[in-house]
């Protein structure tokens, strides 16, 4: 970047709140360093530094807790990070009202305490909740186990303010849990990816604290079974808040590793509500699932909510390729059967896990040795999103090597509708300086 | 290309059109055409844009922005023939219908086997999947189960330009940007929605119904607080003040004391285990606000006539007004005492009577405001005091509109709550999905254009409410 563009960024956020060089180790995504770290102290100086980056041409890449800024095509060029982290107040929270604002940069945790501190919780368990700030969740629409009856991001958000591309403060929404003035741009802001805006504060719908929560899980040896299993709890009257399956692979870490043989599945289901609405379903679970195979109803402990909602991709250390995996709830334990056996097939081991209850899998390959070979992995990859389509859905690449990457596109192909994103894009932000190149139809 | 009887153009078959449920604007069309594929939606498109005719898409027209009127002439596409439903994936709990489809039918066709389309508009007997799509609409219960926008996976669209398009599909998630997202609340400016996919809920084992009474209204606002400070989510919270009570028991004797202040209808859904420990809570939030009598429904007719209390407020007002005229404002819920308050005032000052029935859980308002359309001036005096209503909830954070829509009553309003640059955003929006601007012109933005011979006119009912088939709220 040229010294005189950073020196006017230097003036507008103070030197401190820049990092070059070396300093800039944490922020390198696929081998690519960016050309400086800035972290802005308020929305002006956000709006600032967008403007003087935009004017010299230099991409901007908003960034949270860093903990999906691998997510993508890889970037032609490295550009600037945006960093949040100095924005993160919570600026309003009315517990009467069920609704926070708060400002991008605070953590799921930081803002989940102070929320539980007023009885109340903003019901998105996405993994990672220390790192992933709220803007970055909102941002790459991260979710976790509770979306099975709380919804994502879309049905959460309310509100949003954000910087756009060319250095404008723009609000969408507002404050109140219902409103149709205008068009909906929350909704556009959710998995954008930092694509159309630097999100800058958000406001969000909250839900009173349940008076109880428990997480079961049930064991299977045939995950055929558990799919029954999942179908007949969806089918019947309990009100679940979480619905997952886990492989053998994946139940490692979630300690159930013991329990699950190969083959096999653990059904993991949550229930919240007054005690002894918690018990009841607790004990209609164990009438439900045991004609089906299901052994009995064995309790979790509290840790192993986060554990879930990054089970598969906890299951090696570190994974080859991670892939999300959209199907019909229904076909979920056939997908995961027919990629557990695809993968085989090549000689590798899979993990899976999935919100069974939405078709949302997860699937991570194992890495055989210290360089893997990008072939059998690019094969499996191709093998998977071919059945997540041919079962009516399609598959994101959430994670992989950069050579895994040039052999398999990040994104599905958005046909008709990709064409609509990039009029969207190119209208919304017409100089194409908000993480350029990296988004799916090559926005 | 459609067919014989599929196309409108006599004046007198045109009158037909030329409102919505909100009979203050009046546009005609030049044609009123009754495609029943998205094929022909995509030709009558296709033509509309080789002859420069603007368009606008058309469900039941009980819309209550004036939304589906041809602000500019030409051509309302209705989508009235297209009424279809084309699948039922129970397994996957999604339905696939077509946008003519009257909300409650889908209600009634996936009700045998324990499900129900959630969004639950009062106009449900009418209304259409299509209309609700565009105007994002609500209902009673959508404080538990969100609105529209939280139940529709996917559209198929015949965007502006005459292309198929979908946006999103069957699966519960789909990538990219939220397309399906955008379009919902779009107000039919995005494009024609020819094909839906919904989500269908299963019933909920139980359902309570509880009415709170108050001597001051105050009290109960104080209440809806209350209710969820105590950690409930209910499926519904609906308040109704003392006007309409007592115009409700003039007409229909629903046994809500006629003296009360205010009253609380509440009810709570889920599992019958725990049922009753929930129903204690609200009770006990009622009582510590200062209610003077919270009676909860025994049994199935009770419950029905407290909602009919509740549904018939509109057909209420009847008996004590020759006319009335519907806002619709969101607030932040706590400011309910004092929005109450200024509401009354406002109305006061303007030398009319108000009565409030309303979706107290989730703040959306709906002051009704009496008048005599006979009355020279009273009906401006009507939009005086509605202007003022819609700035106050601005200014106390909220919403201009909750669930009727802009169209073409609020587009002037929009600055009431957004910036130029806010608006400007919208527009660039619009531009990528409607370039032309040619689909629904002249609705949602500040830019209003004179439409027909619109200006004040008496108030009429709604074909679906002479046939008391709904309520107005
Ligand atoms: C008595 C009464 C009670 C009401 N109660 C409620 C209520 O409780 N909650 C609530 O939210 N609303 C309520 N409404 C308002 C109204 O019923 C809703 O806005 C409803 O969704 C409109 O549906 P419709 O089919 O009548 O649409 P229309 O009035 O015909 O059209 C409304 C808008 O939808 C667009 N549109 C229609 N079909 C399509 C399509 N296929 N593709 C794209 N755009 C389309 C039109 O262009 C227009 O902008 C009520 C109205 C009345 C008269």
């Amino acid at each position: 970047m040229d010294i005189a563009v950073l020196d006017k960024l230097r003036a507008v956020v103070g030197p401190a709140n820049v990092l070059s060089d070396v300093d800039l180790a944490p922020y390198v995504v696929e081998g690519r360093t960016p050309e400086a770290a800035l972290f802005p102290g308020s929305v002006d100086e956000v709006r600032a530094v967008v403007e003087i980056a935009a004017g010299a041409d230099v991409p901007i890449v908003p960034w949270g807790g860093g903990t999906a800024a691998a997510v993508g095509t890889p970037a032609p060029r490295a550009g600037l990070v945006l960093g949040l982290r100095r924005l993160a107040q919570l600026l309003e929270h009315e517990p009467g009202d069920l609704t926070a604002t708060v400002e991008a940069g605070m953590t799921m945790a930081t803002l989940q305490s102070a929320l539980r501190a007023r009885g109340q919780w903003l019901s998105l368990d996405p993994p990672d909740p220390e790192q992933a700030t709220i803007g970055g969740v909102i941002a790459a629409n991260a979710s976790g186990p509770r979306r099975h009856l709380y919804g994502t991001a879309r049905d959460l958000l309310i509100g949003v303010t954000v910087v756009t591309g060319d250095g404008v403060v723009v609000r969408g929404g507002g404050k109140v849990v219902k409103n149709v003035a205008g068009y909906d741009l929350p909704k556009l802001f959710v998995g954008s990816h930092g694509t159309l805006g630097v999100i800058v504060s958000v406001t969000v719908k909250l839900r009173p604290l349940p008076d109880d929560e428990r997480l079961v899980a049930v064991v299977f040896d045939r995950s055929k079974d558990a799919g029954a299993a999942a179908r007949a709890v969806m089918g019947s009257d309990l009100i679940p808040n979480a619905l997952e399956l886990v492989d053998a692979e994946a139940s490692r870490a979630l300690g159930l590793d013991s329990a699950v043989g190969p083959g096999g599945c653990a059904l993991i289901v949550g229930f919240d509500g007054v005690g002894e609405q918690v018990e009841w379903q607790c004990g209609e679970l164990g009438r439900i699932t045991a004609p089906l195979g299901g052994r009995a109803v064995r309790p979790l402990p509290e840790e192993a909510w986060t554990r879930l909602a990054s089970a598969a991709r906890d299951a090696f250390d570190p994974p080859a390729a991670v892939m999300r995996l959209i199907v019909l709830p229904a076909a979920v334990t056939e997908a995961i059967e027919h990629g557990a056996s695809a993968a085989r097939q090549r000689g590798l081991r899979s993990a899976w896990s999935c919100h069974a209850g939405v078709g949302v899998i997860t699937a991570a390959l194992a890495s055989s040795g210290a360089l893997p070979e990008p072939g059998p992995i690019a094969s499996v990859l191709h093998d998977w999103r071919a059945l997540a389509r041919a079962a009516g859905g399609h598959a994101t690449l959430d994670w992989a090597p950069l050579a895994v990457k040039s052999a398999v596109p990040v994104w599905d192909d958005a046909g008709a509708a990709g064409r609509i994103m990039q009029r969207l894009k190119a209208s919304l932000d017409p100089h194409n300086v908000l993480n350029p190149g990296r988004f799916v139809a090559g926005i | 290309m459609l067919g014989r009887g599929a196309v409108l153009s006599d004046p007198e078959e045109l009158l037909v059109y030329e409102s919505d449920g909100l009979t203050l604007f009046r546009a005609l069309a030049d044609f009123v055409v009754f495609p029943t594929s998205a094929e022909h939606v995509s030709a009558i498109v296709k033509l509309a844009n080789r002859e420069g005719l603007p368009f606008v898409a058309r469900g039941a027209g009980t819309g209550l922005s004036g939304g589906c009127l041809p602000a500019e002439g030409g051509i309302v596409i209705s989508l009235m023939r297209m009424n279809r439903i084309l699948e039922i994936d129970y397994e996957n709990q999604v339905a696939v219908v077509e946008p003519g489809l009257v909300n409650l039918h889908l209600s009634w066709a996936v009700g045998q086997r324990g499900y129900y389309y959630a969004p639950d508009p009062s106009s449900q007997q009418a209304c259409t999947i299509g209309g609700n799509i565009a105007n994002n609409s609500g209902g009673p219960h959508t404080l538990k189960y969100g609105v529209t926008t939280n139940h529709v996976l996917g559209l198929e669209v015949v965007m502006p330009d005459g292309d198929i398009v979908w946006l999103g599909g069957k699966t519960r998630e789909s990538f990219g940007y939220d397309l399906a997202g955008v379009f919902v609340g779009s107000e039919g400016t995005f494009g024609v929605a020819t094909k839906v996919c919904v989500r269908i809920l299963k019933k909920p084992q139980a359902v309570k119904t509880i009415l709170a009474v108050f001597e001051r209204v105050d009290q109960a606002s104080a209440a809806v607080s209350a209710i969820i400070a105590r950690g409930l989510v209910p499926a519904a919270v609906e308040m109704i003040d003392q006007l309409t009570i007592a115009a409700v028991e003039d007409a229909f004797g629903c046994g809500y004391p006629r003296d009360a202040a205010a009253a609380l209808l509440a009810e709570l859904d889920g599992l019958a285990v725990g049922m009753d420990a929930q129903v204690a809570r609200i009770v006990e939030a009622c009582r510590d606000s200062g209610a003077r009598e919270v009676r909860t429904a025994r049994d199935e007719t009770e419950r029905q006539l407290l909602w009919k209390g509740r549904k018939s407020a509109f057909g209420a007002y009847g008996r004590v007004s020759p006319a009335y005229m519907v806002m619709d404002g969101v607030i932040p819920r706590t400011k309910l005492p004092y929005v109450l308050s200024r509401v009354n005032e406002i109305v006061a000052g303007h030398g009319l009577r108000v009565g409030n029935v309303f979706h107290a859980g989730d703040g959306n308002l709906h002051p009704n405001i009496l008048y005599d359309p006979r009355k020279p001036g009273e009906e401006a005096r009507v939009v005086e005091a509605g202007a003022e209503i819609m700035r106050l909830c601005a200014e106390v954070g909220g919403s201009i509109s909750g669930e009727h829509g802009i169209g073409l009553e609020k587009a002037d309003f929009m600055p009431f709550i957004f910036s130029a640059a806010d608006l400007e955003f919208m527009h660039r929006l619009k531009r990528a999905f409607n370039p032309t601007g040619r689909c629904n012109p002249g609705k949602i933005f500040p830019t209003r254009k004179s439409c027909g011979e619109a200006g004040p006119v008496a108030y009429r009912p709604h074909p679906i409410e002479e046939k008391g088939l709904a309520q107005r709220f």
